[in-house]
């Protein structure tokens, strides 16, 4: 039988974590064998008028009351079709913070989810919250945790022993919580210790504001290579306010660096497989975290540990998602259906 | 095991741990447990708590002295409830209080803080005439940071699951979680519920009535006001981490309703230095409650004044007038 054709709509093709991935299932060599993987920029909330050619569709689009019109749009034109949809940005934190009517908003969330055949989640903190706010049943909820192509940065040299420079990358934006972690580091201890933050964003001039007078805190602005980045980093701090996934703290531990993730969401998925959590997002918790840090030397042998056990995370990708586009992932279903059978007979 | 735990943190409390419990076990609800935390107590607490060991539904655990957020997190690690309620040992319960709060935990599984108002009583247990009647439903953030509706630590009965949400173990903690933050000897109430609220999607409802006794206790005022003030402004400093644009937002009127708050308690007192001082500061922090809450306000300035000018004798009788036929109702 020949691959499926599978395409992925977007909706915000700027740079970041979700471009990133979404790069990694239309270039990889493993994704490449579960399907013709394409991708499909559209505008957002923008209706759909004619069918798109494919045999499963992968919704990255973004769930709100405006866009709920072209989500149902695009169900009623594909009938036929398995449609399944990737949940890149909600999660229980940033709904703690950002949403005021959360009612209405879970309403929301169950409307478009119903629209889908399946729905995935990118972490297992993310399908916990799908599973305990009842978002999506659970039949057709799968979880699939975001990945990159990992192989530059299992190659990078072993930082360390000692932990000179720590860094921190993403948009700076509220979100990041970048705030929390500069606040940290101009009250922590080490002197010899550099905080290097990489990207850009709406925040930068208030952060540069905080980070005045302390000479240890750099600022890089954003940079293409994040291989290259991560070279130059022994550690990395992870502080986000809310985080679906975190593929900063998975590239950091593919290459072997000590990580420190705020104890929320997806980041929960991550310190479950080896990166610190800091448990309290106060600015005090992360000053000790980070004062830890000048005591700890990077275990030359933990990098081996790191890598067996996320060697395997671009194939169990590849794997994950086979089943979800090929549909064999249902057979849980089926015997309720096999029952069924007879009696409308 | 049972539905529900009361949980009430006792240090030296033999005046009115007695009464406490007795209206605690006389709950309506009979699905549930007293765990009486003696928080390192000198006086004969423990003794006043013996006197109702033929109760079944009644433990005692002591530990050396960690204070109220601490009594209350052993108190939660020893709970193996659905349910976990908090009553301080000077507050009483009404008989009802718990069977609505558990109708409520039941009927909406989304609540993770189910509370009510209270009437606030004197060191007698009698009725002043003055209550806490909260929002019940729709509370958001803001209105949990400028008004907390769950009003006093013996309003709130909470979901574990919803606490379990919030526990964390600091690294100098050795024995069992946090849930409270024990750093705080105050606003260790709000700094909990508001940090549930900025940090998990549970909701935060109340029950209909005046359920909880809530004893304000005359005196000594001053001293406490100060460091509740410190103790909130620290609360705001470790919280706005969270969120630093809603606390830019909020602050100044949420720090005028906790000014106005003690300008009221000082009125009470009838202290009127102190009154003065907490008026003009709330003023001058936000004039938000004047426009949200304008009657409520403008009592308060009223009061504020006529103490200043006319000193104590009319707002003793005009209390007097005002808490008669209240106590009659009770």
């Amino acid at each position: 039988m020949s691959r499926p054709v599978v395409a992925h709509l977007v909706d915000d093709t700027t740079p970041g974590g979700v471009m990133r991935v979404l790069n990694h299932i239309v270039t990889s060599k493993e994704m490449a064998q579960t399907g013709q993987h394409q991708l499909h920029p559209v505008r957002r909330g923008a209706l759909p008028f004619r069918r798109i050619k494919a045999d499963v569709i992968v919704s990255h689009l973004a769930v709100s009351w405006r866009t709920l019109p072209s989500l149902i749009a695009l169900r009623a034109l594909h009938a036929d079709l398995r449609l399944i949809h990737v949940e890149h940005s909600y999660t229980e934190c940033s709904t703690a913070l950002n949403v005021k009517h959360k009612h209405r908003f879970m309403t929301l969330l169950r409307t478009a989810y119903s629209l889908f055949d399946r729905v995935v989640a990118v972490s297992h903190d993310q399908a916990r919250w799908f599973g305990a706010r009842s978002l999506v049943a659970r039949a057709n909820l799968v979880v699939i945790p975001s990945t990159v192509d990992l192989d530059q940065f299992r190659v990078l040299a072993t930082p360390g022993p000692e932990i000179r420079v720590v860094g921190a990358m993403g948009r700076l934006h509220r979100q990041k919580g970048f705030d929390t972690l500069i606040r940290a580091f101009v009250a922590c201890e080490p002197r010899d210790m550099e905080l290097h933050i990489h990207g850009d964003g709406p925040e930068r001039a208030a952060l540069e504001t905080l980070a005045e007078g302390d000479p240890r805190i750099r600022f890089f602005g954003h940079s293409d290579d994040p291989v290259a980045v991560m070279a130059t980093l022994d550690a990395v701090a992870v502080p986000s306010r809310w985080e679906a996934y975190g593929l900063v703290a998975l590239e950091a531990r593919a290459a072997g660096r000590l990580v420190l993730a705020a104890n929320v969401d997806g980041l929960k998925d991550q310190i479950s497989e080896g990166a610190s959590g800091v448990a309290c997002a106060s600015v005090a918790a992360w000053s000790h975290a980070l004062n830890g840090l000048a005591y700890l030397t990077v275990p030359q042998s933990a990098r081996g540990v790191q890598n067996t056990r996320m060697a395997q995370r671009e194939q169990q990708f590849a794997a994950q998602w086979e089943t979800v586009i090929s549909g064999q992932d249902v057979r849980h279903v089926m015997p309720r259906r096999v029952t069924r059978t007879p009696v409308q007979r | 095991m049972p539905l529900a735990s009361i949980i009430v943190p006792a240090f030296n409390v033999e005046a009115t741990l007695a009464e406490t419990l007795t209206s605690l076990l006389g709950q309506s609800f009979d699905d549930f447990e007293v765990l009486v935390v003696d928080d390192g107590s000198s006086d004969s607490t423990l003794e006043v708590a013996g006197q109702f060991s033929d109760d079944a539904r009644l433990r005692v655990i002591s530990q050396p002295n960690r204070g109220l957020a601490g009594a209350r997190n052993s108190g939660i690690a020893a709970a193996q409830s659905e349910y976990i309620g908090f009553c301080d040992a000077d507050d009483l319960w009404t008989p009802g209080k718990l069977a609505a709060h558990v109708e409520q935990l039941n009927a909406q599984p989304r609540v993770g803080i189910s509370y009510s108002g209270s009437a606030l009583i004197n060191d007698n247990s009698a009725l002043i005439g003055q209550t806490q009647r909260p929002r019940l439903a729709g509370v958001t953030c803001a209105h949990m940071f400028k008004r907390n509706p769950v009003g006093n630590g013996s309003a709130a009965v909470m979901r574990r699951k919803a606490l379990r949400d919030i526990a964390w173990r600091p690294d100098h903690e050795s024995e069992r979680d946090w849930y409270f933050d024990e750093t705080f000897r105050q606003s260790e109430d709000i700094e909990c519920w508001l940090r549930l609220m900025l940090t998990t999607d549970w909701d935060v409802r109340g029950v209909p009535g005046l359920l909880t006794r809530y004893r304000i206790s005359s005196g000594g005022l001053s001293a406490a006001t100060d460091r509740q003030l410190i103790a909130w402004e620290r609360m705001v400093v470790k919280l706005q981490t969270l969120d630093p644009e809603f606390f830019r937002r909020h602050t100044p009127a949420a720090r005028a309703y906790q000014l106005r708050y003690l300008s009221r308690r000082a009125v009470q007192d009838l202290d009127a230095d102190g009154a003065w001082e907490f008026t003009r500061a709330w003023l001058g922090s936000s004039l938000r409650p004047l426009v949200e809450e304008p009657l409520k306000s403008a009592v308060t300035l009223a009061a504020t004044g006529t103490l200043a000018v006319f000193g104590a004798p009319p707002l003793r009788a005009a209390r007097a007038l005002l808490s008669q036929p209240k106590r009659k109702d009770q």
